[in-house]
């Protein structure tokens, strides 16, 4: 070992790698704040796309035959391509790539990320894997519509939109992203497992890192089932291979498929889909838990039930995915053991709700826009799982399958929910990246627009699915089963949706001006005590600490503290240094 | 199991505060071969579940009507598997000499380094030569990736395993440049420690896959009655 290498990695100040051009600073960056950025800006652009896709399809239901740039065809692509960017390439890419690059190191007190060439090669083969799928909007025959489960047989059979190039470029798109995604989840649990700063143990990690940490340990391993069921698909496709493929009969031809399983395809998607649920909440209700307990002021409630609540259920994610397959015609044993771990998953999942309730009673509530939307995600994502107890028992999952029921359900429990946690976390975080605080008013709008919109939009859906109208269809036809009401309702929830949509441009409007004329917020301006906030120069620079990384003495939740000045104790804080906060708070009561 | 101990420790009370410093690493002081380490481990995982779930889907695959292995009778192609078996030793010669490689490189002596090199590169190029050697002998007796099932996986699991390998030679091309550019052995080594790690991790993968794809049909009735397919 050569002396250089026997330092803390942490400590080593690799001045040859300053970044001094623009080039290097922010588009070859390896800085994993710049990385972070990068990965934020390209996820919520494709994420934007996504949503004006939903309002076009929208506009259809609501108002069915108005629009004729609308047809069947291009409406199940519209579904398809929205679903899956929402779900893959906004979320997970925004959470993970996004979120999870900025704050792991500065949440551990690591430099950067141990690996931070990958990381950037992450970033450009997320960059490569959204062109593509973009690309597919352009190709002949346009993306594919087979729906964002791209089941076979009927996604690569003509007949499907998209059944030639579409599904192709989807699906590479898709193997490009596994490999980005894993480049990145080595870095972050790598960098978790041995980067952290001196003090910082496992258990004195911040929520926000833990449900990072297990949610990159889930894309890890689920990612591949994606990619298996993705590269077999592709073979069915491209050579011929019956992996997927049975003998079957298309538009009156035979084809040369035989012997090959769809069953097979959906267990191996859904081993996949549902803990990517998992990948998607995990580091949301990590996040919601810090921004609760930094702005109720609380310790949070129960920090070891939520740690193993995490970890447990990332453990159970991976034996509950069947109950999406309810309808395949499965041994009903199996039906019956896959609702049993489905309802069972529900028990750390609840324990989370109460806990972050209890954090919220008798807290000295802030009622600040990350709060707001703390607090909308507690009621978004109740709503949402209790419907999901529901679907999760065959017997209910039956009639309600294929329903609007299941598209108010995961709305309401993937979609909104870690949404509104990501507005929480930027409205609490941007500080850190700016230096300014988000425009409050119209933060404040933009929640309320966003939690009431979202419910307009999601709640007679309920409805909707209950008087058995389908998902994926175009338009109804004559349907009798159906009252005339139901068009009414759908006229308003389309009216919602475009509100929504619309209340998301003010958001970005706010984050636009605000990063250049937003109010200045100074040093750690929620008073939070974790090491992100603790850094030497604000917003923190390259390389984040200066010369010497923090040493970590206490957990993240010291809020509320009676004996200190300003209630709480950074996470670096020394007992000299908290002497120094209890001497100078009995200085100021003195006085008083 | 630490981390059961690790995670009972209650970090809001200040009396454990010396005690869980104690029960826990503090990674802070380790360097970039740990980081590297944990990182390949967790690399490994990720390509053992992808293995593994062809594995099951294959081995379901076997037990449907139109399966038919490719050995057991004398006209199937690996019901003699010499060429595989000359293939594994090719890996196998590889992995070792990546091994010696490392201890060379430990005794700082240079050409022992560059001679076992040279020679670990030349048979994972065999290796790779040798594959692509039986794909084009299936296509030239009619065994086409489409025909059949077995051909199918075949083809698929093989070029799997080669991508693999072909990632780790470029890794591997990667290390011996930058042992030529700075010429420290300690690095070398310590690459070359996780290069062997990777190797021998392929080369299990390979000897399972060689196992797997050359059954017979009552080979795999049995396994699939085994795993209950
Ligand atoms: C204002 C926001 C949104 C609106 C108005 C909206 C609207 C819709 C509509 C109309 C459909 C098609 C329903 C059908 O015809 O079956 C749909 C499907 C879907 N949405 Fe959203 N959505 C929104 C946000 C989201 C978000 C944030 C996610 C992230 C998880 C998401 C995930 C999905 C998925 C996975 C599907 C299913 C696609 C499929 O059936 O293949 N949506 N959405
Ligand atoms: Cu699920």
């Amino acid at each position: 070992m050569t002396e250089m290498e026997n330092i803390a990695i942490a400590d080593q100040v690799d001045h040859s790698s300053h970044p001094n051009t623009f080039l290097t600073k922010y588009v070859w960056s390896q800085d994993h704040k710049v990385i972070a950025i990068q990965y934020s800006i390209t996820a919520i652009a494709v994420g934007l796309i996504a949503l004006i896709l939903s309002g076009i399809m929208r506009l259809q239901l609501g108002f069915p035959n108005e629009f004729s740039f609308i047809d069947p065809s291009s409406y199940l692509q519209f579904v398809t391509m929205h679903g899956m960017i929402m779900v893959i390439y906004l979320l997970t890419a925004l959470l993970l790539g996004g979120f999870g690059n900025y704050l792991i190191p500065l949440m551990i007190g690591a430099r950067d990320m141990v690996f931070p060439y990958l990381n950037m090669l992450s970033y450009w083969t997320y960059l490569l894997s959204v062109m593509v799928l973009v690309s597919s909007f352009f190709v002949s025959g346009g993306p594919t519509g087979a729906g964002w489960t791209l089941y076979p047989p009927q996604a690569i059979l003509s007949g499907t939109p998209g059944a030639d190039a579409g599904i192709l470029l989807m699906l590479i798109s898709l193997v490009i992203f596994i490999v980005a995604f894993t480049m990145g989840g080595l870095n972050y649990v790598s960098t978790i497992l041995q980067a952290r700063a001196k003090g910082m143990t496992l258990m004195r990690m911040p929520l926000t890192i833990w449900g990072i940490f297990v949610a990159t340990i889930l894309g890890l391993l689920a990612f591949p089932a994606l990619l298996v069921s993705a590269i077999m698909m592709i073979f069915d496709k491209v050579v011929g291979t019956s992996f997927f493929m049975p003998a079957i009969l298309s538009l009156g031809e035979t084809l040369d498929h035989s012997g090959g399983s769809p069953i097979l395809f959906q267990h191996l998607f859904w081993f996949f889909g549902h803990p990517e649920v998992y990948i998607v909440a995990l580091p949301a209700f990590g996040m919601v838990s810090d921004v609760i307990a930094v702005h109720a002021r609380k310790n949070i409630f129960g920090y070891r039930m939520m740690v193993w609540a995490i970890i447990a259920i990332g453990g159970l994610s991976f034996v509950v995915w069947a109950h999406h397959m309810y309808v395949s015609g499965m041994n009903p044993y199996f039906g019956f053991f896959f609702a049993t771990t489905t309802l069972i998953i529900a028990i750390p999942t609840a324990l989370k709700v109460y806990n972050w309730l209890l954090t919220l009673w008798r807290g000295n509530i802030h009622l600040t826009v990350p709060m707001l939307f703390a607090i909308g995600f507690i009621f978004t994502f109740t709503h949402g799982g209790l419907t999901g107890l529901m679907l999760g028992n065959v017997i209910i999952d039956l009639p309600l399958s294929d329903t609007y029921f299941v598209v108010a359900h995961f709305h309401m429990v993937m979609g909104v929910s870690p949404i509104m946690v990501l507005f929480a976390a930027i409205y609490h975080w941007f500080p850190l990246f700016t230096g300014r605080f988000l425009n409050n008013k119209l933060g404040k709008f933009h929640f309320w627009g966003t939690f009431l919109g979202t419910y307009a939009i999601y709640l007679p859906m309920h409805y909707l699915g209950f008087l058995g109208v389908p998902r994926r269809y175009f338009a109804m036809g004559e349907t009798d089963f159906i009252p005339e009401s139901a068009q009414t309702l759908n006229a308003g929830i389309t009216v919602s949706a475009i509100i929504v949509g619309l209340v998301q441009l003010i958001f970005i409007a706010n984050v636009i001006w605000s990063t250049f004329k937003g109010k200045k917020s100074g040093r750690n301006p929620w008073q939070a005590t974790s090491l992100e906030w603790q850094t030497a120069q604000f917003p923190p620079g390259h390389g984040n600490w200066g010369e010497k990384v923090p040493q970590v003495h206490r957990w993240a939740y010291d809020y509320s503290v009676p004996q200190v000045k300003d209630d709480f104790i950074p996470q670096n804080f020394s007992p000299e240094e908290v002497e120094y906060l209890v001497s100078e708070q009995n200085n100021t009561q003195e006085k008083k | 199991m630490q981390i059961f101990k690790t995670l009972q420790i209650k970090p809001w009370l200040p009396q454990e505060l010396e005690q869980e410093q104690e029960t826990n690493l503090f990674p802070s002081v380790l360097n970039r071969d740990k980081a590297a380490t944990t990182a390949l481990k967790f690399f490994l995982a990720v390509v053992s579940v992808i293995f593994l779930l062809f594995t099951i889907t294959f081995l379901q695959r076997t037990q449907s009507f139109d399966f038919q292995a490719l050995s057991g009778e004398p006209w199937l192609p690996f019901t003699n598997a010499d060429i595989l078996l000359q293939n594994s030793t090719y890996l196998l010669v590889a992995s070792i000499s990546i091994i010696l490689a490392r201890k060379f490189a430990e005794l700082e002596n240079f050409k022992g380094v560059i001679i076992l090199l040279t020679a670990t590169s030349l048979f994972t190029l065999l290796f790779i030569g040798g594959q692509v050697q039986v794909w084009q002998q299936l296509n030239q007796s009619g065994f086409y990736i489409y025909a059949n099932p077995a051909n199918s996986y075949y083809f698929l699991l093989t070029g799997m395993h080669a991508l693999h390998i072909i990632a780790g030679v470029l890794v591997f091309i990667r290390c011996i440049w930058h042992f030529l550019l700075d010429l420290s052995y300690q690095r070398l080594a310590s690459r070359l420690k996780l290069c062997a790690l990777y190797w021998h991790f392929l080369l299990f993968i390979w000897l399972f896959l060689f196992f797997l794809l050359t059954s017979d049909t009552e080979t795999f009735k049995t396994i699939a009655l085994f795993c209950g397919f």
